[in-house]
């Protein structure tokens, strides 16, 4: 794309100024950036910067309550201060952030990105490697399965910040009332759901999202599939693996309960699903490290409810699997002008203590930072919402220290909206889930073929 | 009609005019007035080939190139076309866009075309509010009635198991995959069949009412006037509603857009192709490709409406 | 009938007389059924603004379990709290965007009609060569999907430096070729080449003309132009998702998406449903009033297309 860019460029600021002289009289004002990376970049931030001499790095962020922790972070750095925007949450900012690595400029320095998207850009060398600007400093912070998720045989492409350590949120008064017991494997949690039912509860033990993107293929991870794998020496060689035992396992496993009626199938992130998490649609939810917060978000403040958090069920209970729903990262573009000023934000803004402890109490983000993760003020924390439950002690601390990292193909997006649409036709009941994985493996080879990989 | 019949000749009188001036005159008035005629449109043109020209004949470019990956970039020809129309999510998006024009369109025009007949016809205070209670929804902009009927539609909370209680029936969930072809025909019917009915009014408005007093001394009914005299008489402003409503709908994009949020199953990313095309663009980051998708929608788009017009041209006689 | 302006004259009176007359003294019971077509019709189109209105006078926990259903009031009345909640959130932000889409519609729409009314003329009353070619490729135009146009519009922006300016979002919207094409048509029969070489034979200059003739017999079709230049740019929602990055410069439709997304997306654990509802009603009301009190000028004007399609 770059040579279009060249002739393009030109016809286009010939045909632009022509239009802007022409129409509003006025020369546009704005037209430094394009080429010329001057000091005094032209940035519009949300936040207000604390130290308006230095250097300037740009940061698109959707963590809630961000401004905060950008505040805490530009005073105390005399050398770089954020220029921070919320760009849009998730794939809104993937959209922004496509387009602007396609027009080779718009995009912020530093991006949140979560760390499953990371391949997604390497493959196209949109990142900047952090080795050079001392990444291998800061990897005594994390664990090796939350450094293996922002790094490959390449280099180090984004700062790991939160984690998603898996577990299973549950309302103590629905389980009490039905008497039913909390199950701690699969086999149990199928029996705990057909018993709710026959005691006479309305409505389903948990809901089984098809749209739950990460949250899918970290069922199948758990279950021990490794459905997706790259050759470490050459990236464009790689496996799809989704017709596995292992993957036909779990999605028989929901689907039967779904043909039970005793699990659900509806899309969450919607308005209508969170009114279901609290009005005691779901006895339970299987929800990662920031889902405690999510749901504490959708009551009303301050509520304290009858929710209470235990460790994720297991397909088996004497070897019990860890999985991880996805947390984000901060990474480097390849359209910053200082990467290592960018590298240095990246790596530093939820390097402190400070910042992680805003991160913690306003957004309910759960830290891969060891210092935050290993300190008594984390462990000890307890939670309104959950009765005054230690929860991170109890459940996701434990989850996230034995998590050990997961594959993901550079074209996530589109075996993300595959997955939803395959697993939303199966739980129709329009397909069976042999079929289901047919078509996934099939669409996935295809695509990849098509793209120029070399698979298997 | 007759007023194309009545413009013509006015033309005609300036060629006129200009063919009875000495021939060198004629010839420095015909260039300075062109240029004239010129300098009007410039402003405009220069808008048009900036803003539209050049991204278009850049992105026609674009659809020449595959980006794979893995490989890079390569000059291809049309072998992306030949990929887009073997393509079953574009072809699948196609044909979801066609049959809900077919099932679409007729359905709003009926509903635009009965209503402005009534109001016309009835001329009452009821005409006049219900004219713009019609109306308003089109203030609303796309993004916002979708979002309002994403809340609608939402069955927990939404008032739909209310108001098909009302009636002793069980509310659809039109953001399933069976109901939301439905749920769709519903928000752009809402949408715009104010705007078309308000075209359509005008024109019944404009029309000369000696046509059918004489009809009506005759004893023809009201039903009658209206299908034998005013329907034909304001077909242009039907063909132009079909036009609007033909282009709208092959593209349709920001409705199923807002709502792939809340029916992320139902609606696919190939729904329709110009969603298709976003998707591949912005989301896979296949910018070739969805260049090439939004040209092949374009060759759709135009060859559809090429034949339609071409149709009723013959049919209206225009 | 060879304008649209003097036609509209006589209709008017028609329209009331002779109709009333004869439904009144048949007492016609269809007439009745009408009316009641009419109510029906309008409650269906109502309906969806009525639940904004009752929906923005609750909380978020009204919202999702209020007591009185989705179609009436919750005992607890939130629409002040809410109102007020507009200005708190993020520093105010919802009225900048409110801001930001009225300036875009005034500018972008504004200028567009400007251009459109001196292209329509230029099309429909000088002969320039070039112009039946220059048209055809004006009306082929209307038929560009725009997310085709989104990408290299965006690359072009990049190249000059406007992305993340109001010009990324102005000046693609300066383009209305219907606007264009409905001024042709309409200058074609309102203005009469007899009176624009009148005109000139008394000496005016062409300038002259357009301003002190032409323009006075194009307003019903400038008002046309601008209303519907005025929607479609507050309308305006895909190009200024891509082009724009700072919130600060949001018209309401993205501001609004984004709340959408921040409050269903989850980790974000922002819950901002009685305000995305609050605020959608707060951002059509100017355009609703906008409407109504134009009515006059803009009726008339729609049916324009349709003279010649």
């Amino acid at each position: 794309m770059q040579p279009a860019l060249k002739w393009y460029k030109n016809v286009a600021v010939v045909g632009l100024t022509l239009a802007s002289l022409t129409l509003t009289g006025c020369a546009a004002s704005a037209g430094k950036d394009g080429s010329g990376r001057a000091e005094s970049r032209n940035l519009s931030c949300t936040n207000k910067i604390v130290n308006p001499d230095v250097e300037q790095v740009s940061v698109w962020a959707w963590y809630p309550e961000f401004e905060s922790v950008v505040d805490e972070y530009n005073k105390n750095n005399d050398d770089v201060q954020i220029c921070w925007n919320n760009a849009g949450v998730g794939a809104d900012e993937y959209t922004k952030l496509n387009t602007a690595l396609a027009a080779g400029s718009g995009a912020a320095d530093v991006v949140m990105l979560e760390a499953a998207m990371l391949p997604s850009y390497t493959v196209q060398d949109s990142l900047v490697d952090l080795t050079p600007f001392g990444a291998a400093d800061i990897k005594k912070n994390f664990s090796p399965g939350a450094w293996a998720d922002v790094s490959t045989t390449e280099g180090v492409f984004a700062a790991p910040v939160d984690g998603g350590p898996m577990g299973m949120l549950y309302r103590s008064d629905i389980f009490k009332q039905y008497n039913v017991a909390v199950p701690t494997t699969w086999a149990e949690f199928a029996d705990s759901a057909q018993q709710l039912k026959d005691n006479g509860y309305p409505g389903f033990i948990t809901n089984f999202p098809t749209n739950g993107r990460a949250y899918i293929q970290a069922l199948f991870s758990q279950a021990g599939a490794v459905p997706y794998t790259v050759d470490p020496d050459d990236p464009s060689r790689i496996g799809i693996d989704l017709e596995s035992p292992e993957v036909l396992q779990v999605l028989n496993y929901w689907n039967d309960l779904i043909e039970r009626g005793l699990v659900s199938h509806n899309d969450r992130n919607t308005s209508d699903d969170n009114a279901r998490m609290l009005d005691g649609t779901y006895a339970s939810y299987i929800a990662p490290a920031w889902g405690p917060g999510y749901l504490a978000g959708l009551a009303d403040p301050g509520a304290v409810t009858e929710w209470r958090a235990v460790p994720l069920p297991q397909w088996d209970a004497n070897k019990p699997v860890q999985v991880n729903w996805g947390g984000s990262s901060f990474a480097v573009t390849n359209q910053a002008p200082n990467p290592a000023l960018s590298a240095k934000v990246a790596m530093g803004i939820f390097g402190s203590e400070a910042t992680w402890k805003i991160g913690i109490e306003k957004a309910t983000l759960f830290p891969l930072w060891s210092p935050m993760l290993e300190s008594d003020y984390f462990r000890d924390l307890d939670y309104a919402f959950f009765g005054g439950q230690q929860i991170n002690e109890d459940v996701f601390i434990d989850a996230a220290a034995s998590y050990e990292g997961f594959t993901n193909l550079p074209f996530l997006s589109l075996i993300y909206d595959t997955t939803t649409e395959g697993l939303y036709a199966m739980a129709e009941g329009t397909q069976t889930p042999e079929e289901t994985v047919t078509s996934l493996q099939k669409t996935f080879v295809d695509y990849a073929e098509n793209q120029g990989f070399t698979v298997n | 009609m007759s007023l194309t019949k009545l413009r013509k000749p006015q033309n005609d009188d300036v060629t006129a005019a200009a063919l009875l001036a000495p021939r060198s005159q004629r010839r420095s008035v015909i260039t300075r007035r062109g240029r004239i005629g010129w300098a009007f449109v410039a402003p405009f043109g220069v808008t048009f080939i900036a803003l539209l020209v050049i991204p278009l004949l850049y992105a026609f470019w674009l659809s020449l190139n595959t980006n794979t990956l893995a490989k890079g970039n390569q000059f291809t020809w049309f072998h992306n076309y030949g990929q887009a129309f073997t393509d079953p999510l574009f072809l699948e998006g196609a044909r979801f866009v066609i049959v809900f024009s077919l099932i679409l369109i007729p359905f709003q025009m009926l509903i635009s075309l009965i209503t402005a007949l009534i109001i016309d016809e009835l001329a009452n205070k009821v005409a006049r509010i219900s004219r713009l209670l019609i109306f308003i929804p089109y203030a609303v902009p796309v993004v916002i009635g979708a979002i309002m009927w994403g809340f609608l539609y939402s069955p927990s909370f939404g008032p739909m198991g209310e108001i098909f209680g009302f009636f002793g029936l069980n509310a659809p969930n039109l953001l399933s995959a069976d109901g939301i072809f439905w749920g769709l025909v519903n928000i752009v019917t809402w949408q715009w069949v104010g705007y078309y009915m308000i075209i359509i009014f005008s024109a019944l408005q404009g029309l000369d009412p000696s046509l059918f007093e004489a009809a009506r001394i005759d004893g023809a009914s009201k039903l009658q006037i209206a299908l034998r005299i005013k329907i034909p008489l304001v077909a242009p402003a039907l063909v132009l509603i079909l036009v609007f409503a033909l282009i709208g709908t092959l593209q349709f994009f920001t409705e199923p857009q807002i709502l792939r949020s809340l029916a992320g199953g139902a609606i696919t990313s190939g729904f329709t192709p110009n969603l298709y095309a976003f998707n591949l663009a912005f989301v896979y980051r296949d910018f070739n490709y969805a260049s090439t998708i939004s040209f092949a929608l374009g060759i759709v788009v135009f060859i559809g409406s090429y034949i339609f017009l071409s149709a009723s041209r013959k049919k209206s006689g225009l | 009938m060879t304008s649209t302006t003097p036609r509209t004259i006589p209709q008017r009176t028609r329209s009331s007389r002779p109709n009333k007359s004869h439904s009144q003294g048949a007492g016609d019971k269809r007439s009745i059924g009408r009316n009641v077509v009419l109510i029906g019709l309008s409650i269906y189109f109502l309906l969806p603004m009525w639940w904004l209105v009752v929906a923005s006078t609750k909380s978020n926990r009204g919202l999702f379990s209020g007591t009185a259903g989705p179609l009436w009031f919750d005992q607890d009345f939130n629409l002040v709290d809410n109102f007020l909640e507009l200005f708190s959130q993020s520093n105010g932000i919802y009225w900048q965007w409110l801001g930001n889409s009225l300036l875009y519609a005034a500018v972008g729409g504004g200028g567009a009609t400007v251009l459109a009314v001196l292209a329509g003329y230029g099309f429909a009353k000088y002969a320039f060569r070039g112009r039946t070619v220059a048209f055809a490729l004006l009306l082929g135009s209307v038929m560009v999907p725009v997310t085709a146009l989104v990408l290299p519009t965006f690359v072009l922006f990049s190249a000059v430096g406007l992305n993340n300016t109001i010009w990324a979002v102005i000046l693609p919207s300066l383009l209305t070729p219907f606007g264009v094409y409905l001024m042709r048509v309409y200058a074609q029969d309102a203005i009469p080449d007899e009176l624009l070489d009148a005109a000139r034979i008394d000496g005016a200059g062409e300038a002259r003309i357009f301003f002190t003739v032409a323009l006075p017999l194009l307003k019903p079709a400038v008002a046309t132009v601008l209303l519907l230049s005025l929607v479609s740019t507050w309308n305006n929602y895909f190009l200024p998702l891509a082009v724009l990055s700072d919130p600060k410069l949001f018209p309401i439709t993205v501001g609004l998406g984004q709340w959408l997304q921040l409050s269903a997306a989850s980790g974000a654990g922002q819950q901002l449903w009685n305000l995305i509802v609050t605020g959608a009603l707060v951002s059509i009301i100017p355009l609703i009033i906008a409407f109504i009190s134009l009515q006059r000028y803009w009726q008339a004007g729609l049916s324009l297309g349709s003279v010649k399609s």
